[in-house]
């Protein structure tokens, strides 16, 4: 009899892979994220080059913005070197930025709903469990998979972002979207976000059986992204590095309560007895 | 003496209030098939999932080839263990292959593609291999669902309604299967509603309502509930002998035609039955034991006779 060992690597590896084939088969999944991803391109092209070329005159020419892009050219440095309306697109983009953020939330929710539903959908579970997995480990599978997914396709989205300002903003635009404001959003705080709106879908698939029930509650997420967003709107300004850190850190706090949560919800006796 | 690769003590299972398997204790050797018997909600899943190291037992303890099964030994003793769940639960949009890569993978095995195609092998399914699982013919589903309890050669196997909704056909492989299991020393134990299957895959026959109630082997199982008929065919009108063995203590009779049919204590009264009737003058032509079925035996058991 052939005994096996195995590390823990290998074990959440081969949920993750398995996972993976199966979004991959599984449109219904991957599509809502594919749609926000699109969807959120969309605002930001509409206000910066349609309205203008639909008003036949650029933002500068019609006065708007340039008070609040001159004001946050001070506080956010990558507008520092801008003016004219190539100062008040920049503005404008980066405001928008923040839309791309539903992305990895979007996605995140959309696969995890369906990674754990799935399981419980196909009874899958009970024979999974029967491995060698720990609970923790099958945790740490259930997310990886919507993570990586959800990640890259923000980071592709972020990239068409930039493609489009490239192609048809103005010069010198494109290269304020590559600082250090972007960064943090792009690797630091949608990671995280992503991270709390996966955890937040597993923990709430535990308890639904359907993944549209599931994504009902864990779109909560979208709401303080969403409000963050109105309000930048509202007051004409842009969230800066600062309070993106601070949101940064908030959800480093979200997500270590989640953790906890999860792994109390992920014991192999509450899964087989009272996931239904 | 055979190892026993299996054993369970005083196992009690209680979930809140209720009590789903009470002192329960049972072991299942090398090469030894083993049935669990018992009613809807009698505690055969419960058991098998304890068993299987997916649920701790509230008391008692559970032995798998030695390990003794704790919170900190489960995920090793999982590694021993084989079980098939009672729903196939398989990833339908997978390949068989790709469903069995991931448990192999799981398991840790050090050559997962070999290992799928032994155990594709084993069950027959090395032409399926690529297909998807949810398009599987339900035996199939099943037989997908075996290789993959199976796929880590585990000593111990643990199969929940195997043969459950599944035609003939396929319950007639499955059956052949666990008769494989049994040649290759792996202690086996089987829940199932079928006695007609019980009776012929097992070594012994356990009979749980909450409680074990009986195990034994199944000829053993039917002899050890009191009471037995026999038919005594007899010369002439059997109604003349009827008040004559009615007199004998222990035992009723029933005459129809030639035939007498006695109720005796046990089988082993017959011989002197017989005796006293040619002593009386009856002249007989033939006695029939009528052996109790395990399905009497069972029902007795279990209370729903």
């Amino acid at each position: 009899m052939s005994r096996a060992a195995g590390s823990s690597r290998q074990r959440i590896g081969a949920v993750a892979r398995k996972d993976a084939a199966e979004l991959v088969r599984n449109p219904g999944a991957i599509l809502p994220a594919i749609a926000m991803s699109l969807g959120s391109l969309v605002p930001a092209f509409i206000v910066v080059i349609g309205a203008p070329m639909i008003a036949g005159e650029t933002l500068q020419q019609s006065g708007e913005f340039a008070d609040e892009a001159q004001a946050a050219a001070v506080l956010v440095p990558e507008l520092a070197n801008l003016t004219g309306n190539a100062l008040i697109q920049a503005f404008l983009f980066h405001q928008f930025l923040l839309l791309l953020l539903l992305v990895p939330v979007v996605g995140a929710m959309a696969l995890a709903t369906h990674a754990v539903i799935g399981e419980k959908q196909s009874r899958a579970l009970e024979p999974l469990l029967s491995t060698p997995i720990s609970t923790v480990e099958l945790l740490a599978a259930k997310t990886l998979t919507p993570f990586v997914f959800s990640l890259g396709l923000t980071w592709i989205t972020g990239l068409l972002y930039l493609a489009g300002i490239l192609a048809v903003g103005e010069p010198g635009v494109w290269r304020s979207i590559l600082g250090f404001r972007t960064f943090l959003m792009f690797v630091v705080l949608g990671p995280l976000v992503e991270l709390a709106a996966l955890q937040l879908s597993v923990i709430v698939s535990s308890r639904a059986s359907d993944p549209r029930s599931a994504q009902q509650i864990s779109s909560l997420m979208i709401l303080p992204i969403t409000a963050v967003f109105v309000a930048q709107l509202m007051a004409s300004s842009i969230v800066s590095h600062a309070e993106i850190m601070i949101g940064a850190f908030g959800c480093l706090v979200l997500n270590a309560i989640l953790l906890w949560i999860g792994v109390r919800v992920f014991q192999r006796e509450t899964i087989l007895m009272r996931w239904k | 003496m055979p190892a026993a690769l299996l054993v369970a003590e005083h196992l009690t299972r209680m979930f809140d209030t209720r009590v789903a398997v009470s002192d329960l204790s049972l072991s299942v050797n090398a090469g030894e098939v083993v049935t669990l018997l018992g009613p809807n909600g009698a505690g055969k899943t419960t058991t098998m999932r304890m068993l299987a190291g997916l649920i701790l037992p509230t008391s008692g303890r559970i032995a798998i080839n030695h390990i003794e099964l704790s919170a900190e030994t489960a995920n090793e003793a999982r590694r021993l263990v084989g079980l098939l769940t009672e729903a196939p639960g398989l990833w339908e949009r997978l390949t068989v292959r790709l469903n069995l890569l991931t448990y192999a993978r799981l398991h840790g095995l050090s050559e997962p593609q070999r290992q799928v195609d032994e155990a594709l092998a084993l069950v027959e399914l090395s032409d399926r291999a690529g297909e998807q699982a949810g398009k599987l013919s339900k035996g199939l589903k099943q037989r997908l669902a075996i290789a993959r309890a199976l796929i880590h050669r585990p000593p111990v196997v643990l199969l929940d309604e195997p043969t459950s909704g599944l035609d003939p056909a396929s319950a007639r492989h499955t059956r052949d299967l666990i008769h494989t299991l049994r040649a290759d020393q792996r202690a086996v134990l089987v829940s199932t509603h079928n006695l007609a299957e019980a009776e012929e895959l097992s070594d012994r026959i356990a009979v749980l309502k909450t409680r074990l109630l009986a195990i034994d082997a199944p000829a053993a199982l039917r002899r050890r509930i009191a009471g037995a008929t026999v038919t005594i065919e007899v010369e002439g009108d059997a109604a003349r002998w009827s008040n004559f063995v009615g007199a004998i203590d222990g035992t009723t009779a029933d005459a129809s035609g030639s035939r007498l049919t006695v109720t005796v204590s046990s089988l082993s009264a017959v011989p002197d039955l017989v005796s006293a009737l040619v002593s009386a003058g009856a002249r007989i032509q033939r006695v029939v034991p009528d052996q109790r079925t395990l399905e009497e035996v069972y029902l007795d058991l279990v209370g729903a006779g």
